[in-house]
C-alpha cells in the first residue's frame, strides 16, 4: 500500500494509520435501528431517509443499463454515480455532524480530515453499504477503496459481467473525497460536490476478490 | 362502516457481522436518502426513450410484489383487511410515507398518501412542480394490489391523480385492473 505525502514541507505521516478503532464503530453504529415517525417518514441526518430492499436499487440499474444501449451506456452511468454522488456528499455531511458521529466516531478523531474519512468508511460498512476500507490515501488527492461485499454486486448470480456495476460506492466514494478536501460543505452543491471523480478498477461481480475504487481530483477541476 | 382489525407487520431485524449487510424479514435492506431517490426518479422521468417511468413503476412492483408475498406467506395473513394492513405498514417501514388504501377491490381501488417520501423529498430538493413524480409509489400500490389479490405483477394500471409535490394536500392514485 503505497502512501505519499503531498507536500514535503508537511511533517511526514501515514495517512493510513488511524485513531479510528473500527471494529468498535461497527459494533456500535450496526445496531442502530432505523425506524419511522408516524407519518411514514424518516427524517434523520438533515435528509429523509428511505429503506429499502438492496434489488430495487439493483434492479433499476441493472434493467436501465442493459436497455439503453452501448451508445448510452456511459451516460446512463453517469447519472447513476450522480445519484449516489450526492447522496454521499449531502447525507455524508450530515452524518459526520451526527449526534450518533458526535458519540462514537468523534472521540477517536485525531487528524482531520483523514481520521474522519476512515471513520465514514467504517459507518459506510455499519450501515450496510458496503463492507469497506481505505487502502491507500494521498492527502487531497488520492484514495484507493476497497470492499469486500456490497450489495451492487448481487446483480451476478452466475458468472461474472463485463462491466462493473458498484455505481452506488463510485458515487459515495468521490462525495467523501469532496468532504474532506473540496472545501467547506456547500448545502446548495454549488461548490464543494464534484471535486472529486472515482473510477471502479476492480468488481466482485466481474470475478475479482474485492471491488476497488479509485478516487482522484476530477478532471473538470 | 366496515370495521377493520388491525395487524401488526412483525419485523425481524438483522446484522451479519461477517458480510456487514442489514436485513429485515430475511431480504437484504439498504438506507438511502430523498437525494437518491428523487435522482433516480428524475432520471426515469428525463429517460423517455426507454419510458424511465414505467420502468422505475416496474422494479417497485417486482420489488413489493415479492416482499409482501413472502410476508403474507410466512405469517399466514391471508384476508384483504390483513394484507391491506401489512402493505401500509411496509410503504411506512421502508420510509416512503403514510399510505391509506381507500377502497378496494380485485377490479379496482383508490389509494391516499398523506406524506410522501418522493414528493416531500423532491419539493426539499427542487420546489414543486406539476406533473407527478412519484413513480416509486405508483409501483408499489400496483405490487401491493396484485399481492393482495392473488394476482400476477403488471394486474393492475394505477394513474396518480393528485400530487403533494403539486401542492395538493395529499397524493391519490386510482388503480384499475388491466
Amino acid at each position: 500500500m503505497a502512501v505519499r505525502r503531498l507536500d514535503e514541507s508537511v511533517p511526514e505521516f501515514d495517512a493510513l494509520q488511524t485513531t479510528i478503532d473500527r471494529k468498535k464503530v461497527i459494533q456500535a453504529l450496526s445496531k442502530l435501528e432505523v425506524m419511522s415517525n408516524e407519518e411514514g417518514l424518516i427524517p434523520a441526518f438533515n435528509v429523509f431517509v428511505n429503506q429499502m430492499p438492496a434489488a430495487f436499487w439493483n434492479s433499476f440499474a441493472d434493467r436501465l443499463t442493459r436497455r439503453v444501449g452501448p451508445d448510452l451506456i456511459e451516460a446512463a452511468e453517469w447519472l447513476l454515480v450522480n445519484a449516489a454522488h450526492e447522496c454521499g456528499y449531502h447525507t455524508g455531511y450530515g452524518i459526520i455532524t451526527s449526534e450518533e458521529w458526535k458519540a462514537v466516531v468523534a472521540p477517536m478523531v485525531t487528524r482531520v480530515p483523514e481520521d474522519i474519512l476512515h471513520g465514514a468508511f467504517a459507518v459506510f460498512t455499519a450501515w450496510g453499504w458496503a463492507k469497506s476500507e481505505i487502502v491507500d490515501l494521498v492527502p487531497n488527492e488520492k484514495m484507493v477503496v476497497r470492499a469486500y461485499d456490497y450489495y451492487e454486486a448481487d446483480t451476478v448470480a452466475y458468472g461474472v459481467r463485463s462491466r462493473p456495476c458498484a455505481y452506488m460506492i463510485r458515487g459515495v466514494a468521490a462525495a467523501f473525497m469532496d468532504l474532506a478536501y473540496g472545501g467547506p460543505y456547500d448545502a446548495t452543491g454549488q461548490t464543494g460536490l464534484r471535486t472529486f471523480q472515482c473510477t471502479q478498477t476492480k468488481g466482485i461481480e466481474c470475478g475479482d476478490e474485492y471491488g476497488e475504487f479509485v478516487v482522484t481530483r476530477s478532471s473538470a477541476n | 362502516m366496515a370495521v377493520t382489525r388491525t395487524t401488526e407487520l412483525t419485523i425481524d431485524r438483522r446484522f451479519d457481522p461477517k458480510t456487514c449487510r442489514h436485513s429485515i424479514n430475511g431480504g437484504v435492506q439498504v438506507l438511502h436518502c430523498h437525494h437518491y431517490a428523487t435522482l433516480y426518479s428524475q432520471l426515469a422521468d428525463d429517460c423517455g426513450m426507454l419510458d424511465g417511468k414505467k420502468l422505475l413503476a416496474e422494479v417497485t412492483e417486482d420489488t413489493y410484489f415479492d416482499v409482501l408475498r413472502n410476508c403474507y406467506a410466512a405469517n399466514g395473513i391471508n384476508t384483504i383487511e390483513d394484507r391491506i394492513s401489512i402493505a401500509e405498514q411496509y410503504f411506512a417501514l421502508s420510509g416512503l410515507g403514510q399510505m391509506k388504501v381507500k377502497c378496494a377491490s380485485a377490479e379496482s381501488g383508490e389509494v391516499e398518501l398523506t406524506t410522501s417520501h418522493v414528493d416531500q423529498g423532491w419539493i426539499k430538493k427542487w420546489g414543486k412542480r406539476d406533473q407527478p413524480v412519484n413513480f416509486i409509489g405508483s409501483g408499489f400500490i400496483a405490487g401491493a394490489f396484485s399481492a393482495v389479490f392473488d394476482k400476477p405483477t403488471r394486474a393492475y394500471s394505477v394513474t396518480e391523480t393528485q400530487s403533494i409535490v403539486s401542492g395538493a394536500d395529499t397524493s391519490r392514485f386510482e388503480v384499475v385492473a388491466c
